[in-house]
């Protein structure tokens, strides 16, 4: 069958330019839905920020009997992941009693720590307790985020995989993070050993009580935590306003 | 496009006649398959988008672990279902390399083709994200940190990456991140659909590539429909069946083989490692379609430029360039022998991204000093380069000749690859002595050997060109009866051993899984016999 459709005329240049003109002022109506659309999809898919105001001060206690933490609770060197989340509930923390290769305490002094991503520099808590020897630091790798057990502490004297150069009689007690191999050292305020990580970990800030040999959590010092814009949003408060518990993942 | 060729597809767009369109008949003989691997790689998304909503059914983001692994363990059929959902994946992320590179060889992105290239491409940029949400929903130990890397990349993207680490991940806290984790895992998948949708338009539009002898291997490629072509219905249905069955068969099979077997590797686990925030002392790895990036991030050179960049060179620079191959490989030639750049350096990708793979699986966070680095990606692409260039040359000259060229690039690609591999294997087997690597070290080698003698055979065999005789494999009608007959009799037979089986039992669904999958099979190839007999096809 022959189709008899009307040709459209032939055109005359003003008709021309005038259908160009309206296909702009199309295109222009269309661009402009798109942006006011774009706008609102884009503010709408931006979470709600949650968090924090302030750091709280909180009693360590064990999770399982909720009794406070003391000095003989923590075993020098322990290979095992021992962790509190602090000052968020995705914000977990090594809780570290450090020791020299035969297991007696090693004191921890301050130490002015390096952030070579920066260039700056900040001064850690060094160690509490009886022995100057509990540590605290951020447990979420600076490098990409990994969380223990991925990243954990090395006593030292043992291997750290894919780590000749600070494995066995050259480990000095390292922490390590196995999803891409950065290393920190924990006894020199978990200042950075070896890459890809360009940042030491937060250190938190212990306070020990003698009088009643308890832990407390004070605040956080150096770089901010890993993934978080500041230490105290992008994440859930703890639900304790008056303690930290504390976990053992087992090596 | 010439506008003749423009008008030619309008009319046969305006005819009315049903999509999709008919196809000349070899397309559906013996060999035929290699022009169906996007329908493969369809049935596949086919098979994930069924078990994705089935799973929808049970998934919990704020229960991610414990929800994957009551799904697993205590619901019927659960363990078919999940395990099949992220094996179908791999299969859908393999086809889809398969697909790519037959087209990128063949140069199906030349004109009229390269809108459907591009859109090919965005499908398996698509493909790749959803895979690595859909593995990070498990919330296992291994997922973990995946999303924790995913988090930190985004969240290094300039000036917009904390506003992209919130839309795609959450405001931080776990309820949030699997939220907006299953959010996307949907959303990518209804956008892979939709752009889908007009990938297959495109290709009915620029009609469907037939051989490039059609065209003497010069653009623009358009498959001049005769009337000799054979009806879509039933014909080119039932191949369709035929392809579909087959391809859900090896989605059960393998899998369910799988999670019979004892001591298989963690990358290729069909389950779910401990929870995340428990003891795990196995590496680390990401899902095994991202071990190339995985390995670029221990290069000296990623810790300096940290790991956004690092993304962005090692995987976005590729992507780039696979989307900019219509724009730079502009001649009208579909040979290969024109097209000398884009063949090597297709063959250099494949190399890389094998290379790396391998090498992230051997040696996960080994840190890599740069000389090494510029040693992997100089030396074997100026090798590739050099060799590849070679051939081409030899070839162009008639210095060798080949039946079937595109058999011979293909037996060398293997090649280079599989000596690669052992190469890589070789190594640590000769330092450890371990059966990890002895083992595949010995296999690969042999292979190697075997693919050497293969392509010295092809070679030989060229020196004389002669006509490719035709198989015959004609039996007799009486035969294919019986054999049909014994089929659906074995049919029968696993459907009474497998229905018994407990479908809560991981091990017992695992039979159930094989059985389903040779069920599959045996319909295919069912239909693959009566498409013998009644069409001679």
């Amino acid at each position: 069958m022959v189709e008899t459709r009307k040709e459209p005329e032939k055109d005359n240049p003003a008709d021309a330019s005038r259908r160009s003109f309206l296909k702009v002022m199309m295109a222009l109506g269309v661009g402009a839905v798109t942006i006011a659309v774009a706008r609102g999809a884009i503010q709408n898919l931006i979470p709600q920020s949650v968090g924090t105001s302030s750091f709280p001060t909180l009693t360590l206690v064990n999770a399982t009997t909720g009794a406070p933490i003391k000095t003989n609770d923590l075993t020098v060197n322990n290979p095992a992941a021992v962790i509190f989340d602090y000052p968020l509930q995705n914000e977990p923390n090594f809780l570290l009693r450090l020791g020299d290769s035969s297991g007696n305490d090693v004191a921890i002094s301050p130490y002015n720590v390096q952030i070579p991503a920066t260039g700056g520099t900040f001064k850690s808590p060094g160690g509490v307790g009886p022995y100057k020897s509990v540590v605290s630091s951020s447990a979420v790798c600076q490098h990409l985020g990994c969380t223990p057990p991925s990243i954990h502490f090395y006593k030292p004297g043992t291997t750290i995989p894919n780590h000749p150069g600070h494995s066995g009689s050259a480990n000095t007690g390292f922490i390590n993070c196995n999803c891409h191999g950065s290393t920190y050292d924990p006894y020199k305020g978990f200042s950075v050993v070896t890459g890809p990580t360009k940042s030491p970990l937060p250190s938190v800030i212990l306070a020990w009580d003698s009088s009643s040999d308890t832990y407390a959590v004070n605040s956080m010092v150096g770089p901010t935590i890993y993934g978080h814009s500041d230490d105290l949003s992008g994440g859930n408060p703890l639900s304790s306003s008056s303690q930290a518990d504390v976990t053992t993942i087992s090596d | 496009m010439t506008e003749k060729d423009q008008n030619e597809i309008i009319k046969i767009l305006n005819d009315p006649q049903p999509l999709p369109r008919k196809v000349p008949d070899y397309m559906r003989r013996r060999g035929g398959m290699w022009y169906w691997t996007g329908a493969m790689v369809m049935f596949a998304f086919l098979y994930e988008v069924i078990t994705g909503l089935v799973i929808l059914f049970y998934y919990q983001p704020t229960a991610a672990y414990a929800s994957t692994e009551n799904f697993l363990n205590s619901t019927p059929f659960g363990s078919i279902i999940l395990t099949t959902h992220l094996y179908g994946a791999y299969a859908m992320i393999a086809l889809l390399y398969l697909h790519l590179l037959r087209n990128l060889f063949v140069g199906a992105y030349k004109k009229p083709r390269k809108n459907q290239w591009i859109s090919g491409i965005l499908l398996l940029l698509m493909t790749l994200a959803v895979g690595f949400f859909g593995y990070s929903m498990s919330g296992d130990v291994l997922a973990a940190n995946a999303t924790g890397v995913g988090k930190g990349i985004a969240a290094e993207t300039p000036v917009i990456g904390s506003y992209l680490e919130g839309i795609f991940f959450g405001n931080g806290t776990t309820a949030s991140l699997f939220q907006r984790m299953l959010g996307w895992h949907i959303v990518l998948v209804a956008l892979i659909g939709i752009t889908f949708l007009g990938h297959f338009f495109l290709a009915e539009y620029n009609t469907i590539m037939p051989k490039r002898s059609e065209s003497n291997y010069r653009t623009p490629l358009v498959d001049r429909e005769t009337s000799t072509y054979r009806p879509w219905y039933p014909y080119n249905m039932i191949y369709m069946v035929q392809i579909a069955l087959y391809t859900f068969a090896a989605i059960l099979i393998i899998p369910s083989v799988v999670v019979a077997l004892p001591g298989v590797p963690t990358l290729f686990s069909p389950f779910p490692q401990v929870a995340a925030g428990t003891s795990f002392t196995g590496p680390l790895y990401p899902p095994w379609f991202l071990l190339f990036v995985y390995k670029a991030m221990d290069f000296q050179v990623s810790s300096i430029i940290d790991p956004f960049w690092a993304t962005v060179i090692f995987a976005g620079a590729p992507l780039v360039y696979l989307l900019l191959i219509p724009f730079l490989d502009r001649n009208n030639s579909l040979s290969m022998t024109d097209r000398p750049v884009t063949v090597a350096l297709g063959i250099i990708g494949i190399a890389y991204l094998v290379g790396l793979s391998i090498w992230g699986a051997l040696t996960p966070a080994l840190f890599i000093p740069d000389p090494e680095v510029l040693l992997f990606f100089v030396v074997i692409g100026v090798a590739l380069f050099v060799l590849v260039e070679l051939a081409i040359w030899s070839i162009k000259h008639r210095k060798t000749r080949f039946r079937d060229p595109a058999k011979v690039y293909i037996l060398l690609a293997m090649t280079g690859i599989s000596a690669f591999g052992t190469g890589s294997l070789a190594i640590p087997s000769l330092i450890t002595f371990k059966p990890v690597y002895d083992i595949p070290a010995i296999l690969l080698a042999m292979i190697t050997a075997y693919l050497i003698l293969l392509d010295i055979a092809s070679m030989r065999t060229a020196e004389t060109v002669r006509p490719m005789e035709p198989v015959s494999s004609d039996m007799k009608p009486v035969t294919y009866v019986l054999i049909s007959a014994f089929l659906v009799f074995a049919a029968i037979v696993i459907l009474f051993i497998i229905t018994p089986l407990n479908p809560s039992v991981v091990s017992q669904e695992a039979g159930y899984g094989i059985g389903l999958g040779l069920l599959l099979f045996i319909s295919g190839t069912l239909v693959k016999i009566y498409r013998k007999t009644e069409y001679g096809e």
